[in-house]
């Protein structure tokens, strides 16, 4: 009798704590006008000078400013820190005339040498930079010409550099903040942006607060004044937490949503998806051309005739991702919709291009053969973006065809490490970026994601001379030229354009994106008060 | 005496540390994967600029060379900086710390009561429908995976019946469902461990005499059986607690909080050998006092194991 007694007790205990932890967690209560944005990645380090995190730019853009910006909808640089800017003849020499009377969050003075300084922190090998430092390219050195003017020096012409000042992880951070700081940047950072970093909790929070003194914004922002009262970013690094923190108010806006939860939300009176198409390098998988059979032309034609692009779309994505026809995203400059007529899904021309070959079912065991060779193919996928949902899927399509798809999923270092090693025929990849030097990355012989192991000299002349040309139409007519011969060549089988997929709460206003696709312009963000 | 045995366990702990350590070192040495090419390949780099990256952060030099830098920078706890955050390791441990305790406290102390809860009627009225009962949630304890129970909670006490935030941490409000999700994961093997012990000593002659000695049953269950059944308990509870610190990373990545469990994922993954190691060491720490303490405490619970000692 008595040990019922005491389980009851303990029983009773137990309840009690629980209810008093209740009572508790009911005092937190949402200051107005407050904003709670979802980030999706555990967060690796936030200084846009050193990390390459494409996160970090999403509350860090609107702490930083930069030199310019791009506006979306005319794919032209805007003024921003500098007022005006000229280039040299020979694309070498970027003048810049400063703003004046901008000053840091910190009340140190914005002028040349602070340009300076943030260029000679990011080219410093003790910074050990992930990412700003290559966006400068041929970067040589910076001038101070007077107060309010610097001089960008590059040892090569190098026309991504204006795209390149544009984001994020060029902008101007305080010389002040950063020698007070040292190590400690990272929680400390200041910058004369829109809003003031007030507090970071590496993993948990970061909250932005407004700066009072900005009257400097670019033309792309709406309004001269934050119209929030603060903004506070939290990590769900958990997709399938994503859009249940939407719905119980945890967070006002969500990033990565889930196609699957997407549509789920978009059938919802309080909230909407909102789709952001990412400019740069579609999602597509790159086909191994020396590694048979992918070696002949007309097999990659195969598997690209052979492929239900729309069917992809359809299951994977809910058809909220544009389908990928080319080597670039429809929406980056330079993108040549001529590519779209390139290999229709059709199943006869992939089988007569197989059969020309000579791939045959000779032991009518469903899967081709040549030679005693099975046409079995591998694909080494990284397990984010849906890649293994995607492979399944072509799996079953090329299956129709005799072809075996075996994957495997690593890890982004082994990726990065099988590809160099060539021991693969397919690996999936897409990638970020406004500027189609991007493609350079990807299709140049000496590229360090060159996985189509492609090396056409005259290809490689069309990356190089486009990414020295300062004259837009000229550089656009050279990428032209690249994207044909890309999909002349068969080199990739293009599955979808990039959306960063947003839920949203409808009480937010005016959330708009940058060119980047990825960094909201947060001074124009407004929240109506809880409706609840 | 007491001090050969704790100079026997620091011996121990040392070379423990030393283990883990060099497991640490040699697991991530032997995944395939360049961290100089992971951290730099996106952003354009060339392969040039990727080796001499490489070369800066020591990759270049002979295996050995590199252990035993390694091993150095481990006895100076020099814990270095991270390659993929870029700050120092110590520093982000710190910070990562209250979260990763705070959890692991309330989600032992959830599991500790909900074991006693499910394994003592188990054992005290063993064979009937409660045995098979609290055996029954026992097991679902234990094969539920947290990712799973943690949406459930999710939707459950926080979208339907809106009690507890489901996201973030600074309230103890925050704290109730990661500890109550990790906690009904751990009590499973904690209730087995309590029923097995307690069916035993409950057959134990003693436990016969002092029933006969005319003790009452509450004196005969708290002094008698559970002071000699719960060693073993404490043992478990022990070792998950030392688990939790640093593999709690499903329940922390579920109800997005900060922690050492997500800390390590990330770095394992991105090949950052520093915070690997930084974390490994606290793990390793934390499992070495955690159990030196359970030992301790079972010393007192027990006076043959102290007698042992000696």
């Amino acid at each position: 009798m008595n040990t019922k007694n005491r389980t009851r007790y303990v029983a009773g205990l137990a309840l009690t704590a629980a209810l008093l932890v209740v009572s508790l967690a009911g005092c937190a209560s949402r200051p107005s006008g407050q904003i709670r944005y979802g980030l999706t990645l555990a967060p690796s380090g936030i200084d846009p000078h050193v990390n390459a995190s494409s996160e970090l730019g999403i509350p860090l853009t609107s702490v930083y400013d930069t030199l310019v910006y791009l506006d979306p909808e005319t794919s032209e640089f805007v003024p921003g820190l500098a007022e005006s800017w000229s280039i040299s003849y020979d694309g070498m020499e970027y003048a810049f005339s400063l703003r004046e009377g901008v000053t840091f969050h910190d009340g140190t003075p914005f002028n040349a040498q602070a340009v300076k300084f943030n260029f000679d922190r990011i080219t410093s090998p003790d910074l050990k930079s992930q990412k700003a430092l290559f966006m400068l390219g041929p970067y040589d050195r910076t001038m101070v010409v007077d107060e309010n003017t610097v001089l960008i020096l590059l040892k090569q012409p190098y026309a991504p550099l204006l795209d390149s000042l544009s984001q994020v992880y060029l902008g101007m951070a305080s010389p002040t903040a950063v020698q007070k700081w040292g190590a400690d940047y990272q929680l400390h950072q200041v910058g004369t942006g829109p809003f003031v970093m007030e507090e970071y909790v590496p993993g948990d929070h970061l909250l932005l607060k407004p700066n009072p003194d900005y009257r400097w914004g670019p033309p792309v922002y709406k309004n001269r004044r934050a119209q929030a009262a603060e903004i506070e970013f939290r990590f769900f690094t958990d997709a399938a937490t994503r859009s249940p923190a939407l719905e119980s108010g945890e967070a006002d806006i969500m990033g990565e949503i889930p196609p699957q939860d997407a549509k789920r939300l978009e059938s919802s009176s309080d909230f909407k998806i909102q789709v952001v198409p990412i400019p740069g390098v579609s999602l597509m998988f790159f086909l191994n051309t020396t590694r048979p059979p992918l070696d002949d032309v007309r097999v990659r034609q195969a598997l690209l005739y052979g492929t239900d692009r729309k069917a992809v779309i359809s299951t994977v994505f809910q058809d909220l991702s544009p389908l990928a026809y080319g080597p670039l995203a429809a929406n980056t400059l330079g993108y040549d919709p001529a590519v779209q007529a390139f290999y229709p899904y059709d199943g006869e021309e992939a089988a007569a291009l197989l059969a020309e070959v000579g791939w045959d079912d000779s032991d009518g065991d469903g899967i081709l053969d040549k030679a005693g060779q099975k046409l079995a193919l591998e694909a080494v996928l990284m397990g984010w973006g849906s890649m293994p949902e995607v492979a399944q899927l072509l799996e079953s399509q090329w299956q129709a065809l005799g072809i075996q798809l075996n994957s495997r999923v690593v890890s982004y270092p082994e990726a990065l490490q099988i590809a160099q090693e060539g021991s693969y025929h397919l690996i999936p990849f897409n990638l970020s970026g406004s500027d189609p030097d991007i493609l350079r990355k990807f299709f140049h012989s000496q590229a360090s994601f060159n996985w189509s192991k492609i090396n056409d000299a005259e290809m490689d002349g069309w990356l190089d001379e486009a990414s020295r040309l300062t004259d837009r139409a000229q550089r656009v007519a050279l990428y032209r030229q690249v994207q044909l011969r890309v999909m002349d060549e068969a080199l990739v089988v293009p599955v979808r354009d990039y959306v960063n997929l947003n839920g949203v709460s409808n009480r937010v206003r005016d959330l708009r994106y940058d060119g980047q696709g990825w960094f909201p312009w947060l001074i124009d963000v407004g929240i109506a008060s809880s409706g609840k | 005496m007491a001090a050969t045995y704790l100079f026997r366990r620091a011996v121990g702990a040392v070379f423990v540390l030393w283990l883990a350590a060099t497991l640490a070192f040699l697991a991530l040495k032997l995944t395939p994967g360049d961290p100089a090419r992971a951290l730099l390949a996106a952003s354009g780099a060339t392969s040039d600029e990727i080796a001499v990256r490489r070369a800066q952060l020591g990759l270049d030099d002979p295996l050995p060379v590199q252990y035993g830098r390694y091993l150095v920078e481990l006895v100076r706890v020099d814990l270095g900086e991270s390659w993929l955050h870029g700050r120092p390791v110590g520093q982000m441990i710190v910070e990562q710390l209250p979260s990763t305790v705070a959890l692991a406290i309330a989600a032992t102390a959830v599991a500790v009561v909900l074991g006693l809860l499910l394994g003592l009627p188990a054992a005290l009225r063993q064979g009937t429908w409660v045995d098979t009962l609290t055996t029954s949630i026992s097991v679902v304890c234990l094969s539920t995976p947290t990712y799973w129970s943690g949406l459930l909670a999710i939707l459950v006490f926080s979208l339907y019946l809106p009690l507890f935030p489901s996201a973030g941490q600074g309230s103890p409000g925050h704290l109730v469902l990661p500890a109550g999700v990790l906690g009904f994961a751990m009590s499973g093997a904690i209730a087995r461990v309590v029923r097995a012990q307690v069916v035993e000593v409950l057959r134990a002659n003693y436990v016969v005499a002092a029933r006969a000695k005319g003790l009452t049953p509450r004196r005969v269950l708290f002094v008698h059986v559970l002071r000699n059944a719960l060693g073993p308990a404490l043992a478990v509870t022990a070792l998950q607690f030392g688990f939790m610190l640093s593999g709690a990373v499903v329940t922390e990545s579920v109800f997005a909080r900060s922690g050492l469990g997500k800390l390590v994922v990330q770095a394992i993954v991105w090949r950052d050998l520093p915070v690997v190691r930084g974390v490994m060491l606290v793990a390793a720490l934390a499992f070495v006092l955690t159990s030196l303490a359970a030992d301790l405490a079972r010393g007192w619970l027990d006076p043959r194991l102290r007698e042992g000692l000696q």
